[in-house]
């Protein structure tokens, strides 16, 4: 280890060493250090490149704010976390990590001659050169920016981690572990309440870590918390956000400073809400803005005070400062006292405390009041600076290897303005504070404004007797924001500090301004000649510190990510080692294929079976809705286009659903059973969103209206037993329910048992075939599936999945909504005239069919498309065209909506959406597809028994 | 309308296991079937002229197998079957739906927290004889408190599998 730890002090387990590597260099640092307090020590201050100009970067500071040391840490496949603060990094046996945006390597970068090109960079380069020409910008200039100008790379591979998440409930939520955050928590415990401690670190105490003499107090105090069952303290916890009502998104990290992670999740969401909210996030010290300020060993005063005291760890060994505030002298006297070599002084202001002059006479410290630092000389660490006498030009030259500088101190009103507290600017602070509270919250400690560090200066900028235009000041560290980009916007005429900082990107970094958005807005103040309260202040948005995808996403991943939805016969279909395909959140069966078979066979096989004999399909998934009370019939024509009052109970009608606009939105069979009782049926998709249509419908238009739906889609499986053998099948299984034709006509249904379950049979057919489909209680539906599939061998049954079920129904014309439909299709479109009940006084969508584009000529409706070559089969959303001669882009006069091989017919069909579709019947369209143009004529939409004769049975 | 439970010898199958599952401070265990429905009705009154039993007034509470969620909505549960009508003229509107959901029993001193990993209610202030609708994630649920450390989730049938395998990812962590 190098001299650069202090012989005694700081937090860290001396006896505990710890092995970690940094830029693929072994290192050894202790437990407790973070991965900058053990570089540090290592005598490390170079950290990375700066974002625009490459440019060397040590430590600004030893908290979130940190904007230049960012690292990517790397355990393994999958695990590579880009962007990470090495002030934030704990240090863990066996930790690798690695400096961003250099190459080939961190002290040797081919980057940096960004930094020489400097003048040629100025604010809105990048907007400014390359927009033309337009086409350059994808291939080339985007790709090559994005090289130069990037911060840590994206990891590649899916992140084999867990995470967790949680809601909580707290009465008191107190955001800042330091001593006003466990005041308050010391106050609130009298009462009773439950309350929450949350703090970032590793450990609660905040400015204390960095001084010894309290931590006594700390210890009394946590023990005090800890001991209580109602007190919650979450460390490495950030709130990141703050919302309506008190809700506060916080992320807990869990194994990240573990060398063994195990496997447990990685991080944890908590969800808060609490009664009320304390903030006590502190304040965070101003860098000051001078040339040279950005050399690697320029650091906030404060931060080389928690490196000497919190870590053991001197930041140099000999040290100067540069200060406008007196916070930064009580820093160096500290560091004084813990042996660490002070160079000097300096500071900008004429007059500071005697108190503070005598106590450097004592440590026996130089200092030079009415001074600037006004040069750092060093390139990849400080080895003297320059400092001149305010408003002279004469520059005299102080050796040393780490400039410390105090330039006031910022209160971290961040999630204040999230919850929208307003703020008030304090001149003499040079800062906002919170003001009037918007939620119940209220802020304590420095965050409010109120604090301890001495008094200062407020200043744009340190004087220099040098061209301001020529030197690099820096305000944004990591973004690489000068003083005189901010002079530049000012000058190209932007005035609100909002446009400044898009112009610019000051504070639009990781960090987001933490350290730069005050002094961005002091020097535009300055340029603009108008107090900084009239430039404004930029909005803070969560995420208050970056956080991680995997932490956001929570347990919703791999199994958990949605849910899948499956029926009760699902699992009997997955035995039979059929292909699954998602309908809405269901999955389904969509075919079952026997040995050799590919999809266009076993749905051949599953097709002709239907035909033939009998075949049984899970229909279980189709929405259902029970729609009960007296005024079910009324409320029910007022939804449907067609008819309903005068349904007979035991009978079934095809109900056609509108929205307000006249397009259709749904379908389905219902069945009367009784005066004031109907079963409905919806699509598999539509079910939650026909259920809320109606509700909405009943609740805000027709309240008047005694009726209730109810959803009974999981209530009972069903099963559709569909082919000229389903009665004969049926009859010996069912009770109570005579099956016979003219007692249980096609559309009806009936009340009874089968297998001695109870049943509402339905007779039904979405495949132009005698057909059923039985209702039982969904428990028992693959009891009674698998009782028709052993009884139904004799009749060769044979299970069917969607596919077959598609081009059954296409054979017959029938359409499904959403694949014929596509919202802008009408009932006159879909060849569905005789579904609408002209005579009805309203229903829903009844006006817009009056509207004049859609009673217009020439709308696209649905037709059928026999290919004139029987053997092709187009492809669903193929575009038709009249004349394939034209030049592109043809004039398209619509698409194929379905398209399959019909094994009953020997030959393909389509259905498609043709404008003046029903005025072209034999009229020959061109279907311009990758592999040639196709000819196909128009046809009826029925392709198979028109007539109906094999349903009426 | 009979109930399910009543018929032939034929198999149930439900969507999670049967078996119950213990994690450090609480179990998860699938409950056996009930009779359920929906009561629809404008008032109270109606709904207790139809039923001939008492009936709870207030959303989220509870009397006998009841339980009010909405200003016109109860829930009836019991493992003895579907309610008798007392008055079927009373203006009620009844719709079985037994098998809709099934219900996981969550019970142990750390049932309310592993509960709130996903649902947004604070369970740690809600009353023995609560009941409400709400979510667990992305599923509806229905809670009810049954005890200090007991809770019964209603959830229907196709989310179970979902709801059951976050639960026990949250209660393993």
């Amino acid at each position: 280890m190098s001299g650069f730890r202090l012989p005694a002090g700081g937090r860290v387990d001396r006896s505990t060493p710890v092995r970690f590597r940094f830029d693929g260099k072994s290192y050894t640092g202790f437990a407790g250090d973070t991965l900058a307090s053990a570089l540090l020590a290592n005598g490390v201050m170079l950290f990375g490149r700066s974002f625009k100009y490459h440019r060397p970067r040590g430590l600004l500071a030893a908290g979130c704010e940190e904007p230049n040391a960012l690292v990517s840490v790397d355990r393994g496949a999958g695990r590579f976390t880009p962007n990470l603060r090495a002030t934030g990094v704990e240090l863990y046996e066996g930790l690798t990590a690695t400096s961003q945006n250099r190459w080939p390597s961190l002290r040797f970068d081919f980057g940096a001659i960004n930094d020489r090109l400097g003048m040629f960079l100025p604010a809105g380069f990048y907007n400014k050169t390359f927009m033309w020409p337009r086409s350059f910008w994808d291939k080339l200039y985007e790709p090559a920016i994005r090289r130069m100008a990037g911060l840590g790379e994206a990891p590649t591979l899916p992140d084999p981690d867990h995470y967790a998440a949680t809601y909580a409930h707290c009465d008191v939520l107190i955001l800042g572990g330091g001593p006003a955050g466990i005041e308050a928590a010391l106050d609130a415990l009298d009462d009773g309440k439950r309350v929450m401690l949350i703090d970032d670190q590793n450990e609660p105490g905040g400015g204390t870590l960095a001084e010894p003499d309290m931590w006594p107090w700390l210890e009394s105090s946590l023990d005090r918390l800890r001991s209580r069952s109602d007190v919650t303290i979450l460390t490495r916890t950030s709130a990141f956000g703050y919302y309506h009502d008190n809700f506060v998104g916080a992320v807990e990290r869990l194994t990240d400073h573990l060398a063994v992670t195990g496997d447990g999740p990685r991080e944890k969401l908590w969800r808060i809400r609490a009664g009320e909210v304390i903030l006590a996030q502190g304040a965070i010290e101003r860098p000051l803005v001078f040339e040279g300020n950005d050399i690697p060993g320029v650091m906030l005063a404060s931060a080389a005070r928690v490196y000497a005291a919190r870590y053991g760890v001197a930041v140099g060994k000999s040290l100067a400062l540069m200060a406008a505030h007196d916070s930064g002298w009580q820093d160096v006297f500290a560091l004084a006292r813990a042996g660490v070599g002070i160079a000097a002084i300096v500071d900008v202001r004429g007059a500071v405390d005697a108190a503070l002059l005598a106590e450097a006479e004592t440590l026996g410290i130089r200092t030079y009041l009415n001074h600037s630092v006004i040069g750092v000389n060093g390139r990849h660490r400080v080895r003297s600076i320059q400092i001149c006498r305010n408003g002279d030009d004469r520059a005299s030259r102080i050796p040393c290897d780490a400039l410390l500088m105090t330039g006031g101190w910022t209160p971290s009103v961040h999630l204040w303005s999230q919850s929208k507290g307003s703020l008030k600017w304090r001149d003499d602070l040079g800062a906002y504070i919170p003001d009037q509270s918007n939620e119940v919250v209220r802020c304590v400690g420095a965050c409010s404004g109120s604090w301890s560090f001495g008094k200062g200066d407020v200043i744009d900028a340190l004087p220099t007797p040098r061209d301001a235009a020529r030197i690099k000041a820096f305000v944004d560290f990591q973004n690489d924001v000068t003083a005189k980009d901010i002079k530049l916007a000012v000058r190209e005429g932007f005035r609100s500090i909002e446009h400044i900082k898009r112009y610019t990107t000051n504070g639009m970094a990781t960090d987001q301004g933490k350290t730069s958005n005050l002094n961005g807005l002091q020097i535009a103040s300055a340029a603009l000649a108008k107090p900084a309260v009239e430039i404004g202040i930029t909005t803070f948005r969560p995420p208050y510190t970056p956080q991680s995808f995997g932490a956001l996403a929570g347990p919703a991943q791999g199994p958990l990510f949605q849910p899948t939805r499956k029926t009760s016969i699902d699992a009997w279909a997955e035995r039979q080692g059929a292909v699954f395909e998602p309908v809405a959140q269901w999955r389904r069966a969509r075919y079952f294929p026997k040995a050799g078979e590919d999809m266009q066979a076993a749905v051949n096989r599953e097709c002709l079976a239907v035909r033939r004999h009998v075949g049984i399909f899970d229909a279980s998934t189709l929405g259902k809705i029970e729609v009960v009370g007296p005024d079910a019939a009324e409320f029910l024509n007022r939804m449907y286009t067609n008819p309903w009052k005068a349904l007979e109970p035991g009978r079934c009608r095809y109900g056609l659903m509108l929205k307000e606009d006249g397009f259709i939105t749904d379908d389905g069979v219902s069945a009367r059973l009784a005066p004031d009782r109907f079963h409905l049926t919806t699509t598999t998709g539509g079910a939650a969103r026909v259920l809320n249509m109606m509700e909405d419908y009943r609740q805000t238009e027709w309240p008047d209206l005694d009726v209730w739906l109810t959803s009974t889609t999981e209530h009972y499986a069903v099963i559709a037993l569909q082919g000229p053998e389903a009665r004969k099948l049926l009859t010996p299984l069912v009770d109570g329910i005579d099956l016979s034709a003219e007692a249980f006509p096609h559309m009806a249904i009936r009340e009874g048992q089968i297998c001695g379950v109870p049943t509402r049979l339905f007779r039904v057919s979405f495949t132009g075939e005698l057909g059923f489909e039985i209702n039982v209680p969904t428990a028992l539906g693959l009891a009674v599936w698998e009782r028709l599939m052993a009884e139904g061998a004799p009749y060769g049954i044979t299970p069917y999945g969607t596919e077959a079920m598609h081009v059954l129904r296409a054979e017959k014309g029938f359409i499904i909504v959403g694949q014929d439909t596509d919202g802008t299709v009408t009932p006159f479109d879909a060849g569905l005239d005789w579904a609408v009940g002209k005579t009805k006084p309203d229903f829903v969508g009844k006006r817009s069919l009056n509207r004049v584009d859609i009673a217009a000529p020439g709308r696209r409706q649905l037709v059928g498309l026999l290919t004139e070559d029987p053997e092709q089969i187009l492809e669903e959303g193929a575009q038709i065209v009249a004349d394939p001669a034209q030049s592109i882009p043809m004039t398209m006069i619509g698409h194929v909506t379905s398209a399959y091989w019909s094994a009953t017919l020997g030959r393909s069909i389509a259905l498609a959406l043709v404008a003046g579709g029903r005025d072209r019947k034999g009229d020959v369209l061109h279907i311009p597809m990758p592999d040639g143009n196709h000819r196909a004529r128009v046809s009826d939409m029925v392709f198979y028994d028109a007539e109906g004769s094999r349903l009426h049975v | 309308m009979s109930d399910a439970r009543m018929s032939a010898g034929l198999a149930r199958t439900d969507p999670v296991p049967g078996e119950r599952f213990e994690f450090p401070g609480v179990a998860l265990q699938l409950m056996p079937p009930m009779a359920r429905a929906s009561l629809r009705a404008r008032t109270t009154t109606s709904l207790a002229k139809f039923l001939g039993i008492d009936v709870p007034q207030k959303i989220g509470s509870c009397a006998g197998p009841l339980a009010c969620l909405g200003p016109d909505e109860w829930l009836f549960r019991s493992a003895d079957g579907l309610p008798v009508i007392d008055d079927s003229s009373a203006g009620v509107a009844m719709t079985e739906i037994s098998e809709r959901s099934v219900c996981l029993l969550v019970e142990g001193p750390q049932a309310a927290r592993l509960i709130m990993s996903g649902c947004p209610i604070d369970l740690d202030r809600f009353d023995i004889g609560r009941a409400t609708r709400t979510v667990y994630d992305q599923v509806e649920i229905i809670v009810f408190r049954t005890g200090p450390a007991r809770f019964e989730i209603e959830v229907w049938r196709s989310f179970a599998p979902w709801l059951w395998t976050a639960l026990v990812k949250a209660a393993r962590h």
